[in-house]
């Protein structure tokens, strides 16, 4: 929980880990429009396997839009388009034959405000989940309780799995929301500013939650708190103005930056 | 300075509040008129009798079953025959033709429309229904009034699905979830109160329409549940009753009046529970 973390010997993990590095998605010279505004400008970027990297920098960078370029949320508004590559296992997913629908299914997404739909706790899980697959009630409650394990929430919610999902705490809006991204058992999770509108005690245990979970996951988190990302990311990418500035490993980042842009950021002189 | 100043403010306070508090009293009071004439002059007239028997020739005795009958069963065709189309339309603006050009054309023509005077929509029915029938028709009464439920239910509709978040529809997307599953299963359903609103309301306007029905169904003073005659509705009748020069049809006026309005009453405080329901969850 402090910034002494980062100074810990993560050292040592990162260079080990290393060594079984594997690229899930690259993202390479990737332009993006808002009709005539470019929002990204040539981006070019590794996502590793079971990694969480994140994604910092000042407010209207490209940081949530670099990120809805990765599971293709921009396509639900008009004049926006995404140009250049992004192989997923190899396949371009800006592709105009990408079905979303599938894309979407293997490239979950938790946003900044809680969104749970309007139904139960026990619905909000079991609907991702009967669309995709066939599964008897009794493997459905199943799949129903681990997402909610998983997600720290079970034992708070239990007893109360028909209630409305929008009689929850904020904190627990939020579990309930990586709950049911979890369900529908994707490969890679993207997190929109997951943490900033909660209070600290929820936040602590989103990050916990990160950390288990990435042990399954490709993990990206945008994050405004540069301390979380030193805190949950092995990877960070610093973006200024639509250009990525500088990526490297978490530690890296944080303690000798190449860039001074970088430099000047991390350390709170602007942004 | 400041305290003449004040001072000053104060009194032209007052000075709009009365003027605010009288113009409320004047909105008001008519209300209360034209109600407590309806009970004074229509709940002597209720009885068994009037849901029990049929319309009578003036001087006998009778009721009002055959308008009250017809009304219901017009009413509800209108709005079996108008709901889906105003829902699917409203969806279609709303959804799926957000950001099109038709949907801002479609959206104006149906404002004129909401507007229209509903004479118009009955003369309307008559050149495109009845003309071309040879004769009245309970059917062409219901197509009256299903042309003016549209426009409402489709108004209500749009207005309802656009106050559903985007964030909403995001976070369904971002599941993998098609669009067809959205609307259906995440927008509709934190749209209901809302929507349902809007068609008790279409409900409630079409409930005391007159003019559109004398082109249409006409009246009937039998029984009749033929939806290709003509029928009876509590609008025509007490039209017709008001109109003439006999007390006791008068006074079946009178009662027929008063049943539209509770009905009314009814249906919209049953809309205002929904909405006021909705905003608390």
């Amino acid at each position: 929980m402090n910034v002494a973390m980062v100074n810990v010997p993560q050292v040592d993990r990162v260079a080990s880990d290393k060594v079984g590095l594997r690229e899930r998605i690259s993202i390479r010279k990737l332009d993006f429009y808002y009709g005539e505004g470019q929002a990204l400008k040539a981006i070019s970027l590794p996502l590793y396997d079971r990694k969480v990297t994140a994604f910092i920098g000042p407010s209207g960078c490209g940081k949530s839009t670099l990120l809805r370029v990765l599971n293709r949320m921009y396509d639900l508004y008009p004049n926006q388009r995404a140009e250049g590559e992004v192989l997923f296992d190899g396949a371009n997913i800006l592709a105009p034959k990408q079905d979303l629908n599938l894309l979407r299914s293997r490239i979950g997404m938790v946003f900044q405000k809680p969104t749970p739909f309007p139904m139960t706790i026990y619905d909000n899980i079991a609907f991702g989940i009967r669309l995709y697959e066939r599964l008897s009630k009794s493997d459905v409650d199943g799949r129903v309780e681990e997402s909610l394990k998983r997600a720290g929430l079970w034992n708070e919610v239990k007893d109360k799995l028909q209630a409305n999902g929008l009689s929850l705490s904020g904190g627990q809006q939020q579990r309930l929301c990586i709950a049911r991204t979890v369900a529908v058992r994707p490969e890679v999770i993207l997190l929109d500013e997951p943490c900033s509108a909660l209070d600290p005690i929820s936040t602590a245990k989103i990050e916990e939650l990160i950390e288990e979970l990435k042990a399954d996951y490709t993990i990206v988190i945008v994050t405004h708190n540069m301390q979380q990302a030193a805190r949950v990311s092995e990877f960070t990418a610093f973006m200024y103005l639509g250009e990525l500035i500088e990526f490297g490993d978490t530690q890296k980042i944080f303690t000798t930056p190449n860039d001074s842009r970088t430099q000047d950021y991390i350390t709170g002189r602007f942004g | 300075m400041r305290a003449s100043l004040y001072a000053r403010r104060r009194r032209r306070n007052a000075v709009a509040m009365s003027l605010s508090l009288l113009a409320t009293m004047i909105g008001l009071g008519w209300l209360v008129l034209i109600l407590g004439a309806l009970l004074w002059q229509g709940l002597s007239g209720v009885s068994f009798k009037v849901f029990a028997e049929m319309t009578p020739p003036p001087g006998s005795d009778g009721g009002l079953l055959n308008p009250i009958v017809g009304s219901l069963i017009m009413t509800g065709l209108a709005v079996l025959i108008g709901t889906p189309v105003g829902i699917l339309a409203g969806t279609y603006m709303a959804e799926y033709g957000r950001y099109a050009r038709t949907t801002s054309i479609v959206r104006f023509i149906n404002d004129i429309l909401l507007s229209a005077p509903s004479i118009i929509v009955g003369l309307f029915i008559y050149e495109v229904v009845v003309a071309p029938m040879g004769h009245f028709s309970a059917l062409a009464g219901a197509l009256a009034l299903a042309v003016i439920v549209v426009p409402v239910v489709i108004r209500t509709t749009e207005d309802m699905l656009l106050l559903v978040p985007n964030a909403l529809r995001e976070a369904a997307a971002a599941l993998g979830i098609p669009r067809a599953y959205i609307i259906r299963h995440v927008a509709y359903r934190a749209a209901k109160a809302g929507i349902v609103t809007g068609v008790l309301l279409a409900i409630a306007r079409i409930s005391g329409e007159t003019a559109p029905l004398l082109f249409t169904a006409l009246n009937n003073q039998f029984w009749s549940t033929n939806l290709n005659a003509p029928m009876a509705s509590l609008p025509a009748v007490i039209f017709q009753f008001a109109l003439s020069p006999y007390a006791d049809w008068q006074k079946l006026a009178w009662t027929g009046a008063l049943i539209i309005t509770l009905a009314v009453l009814t249906l919209s405080i049953v809309a205002r529970v929904l909405t006021g329901s909705r905003r608390q969850s």
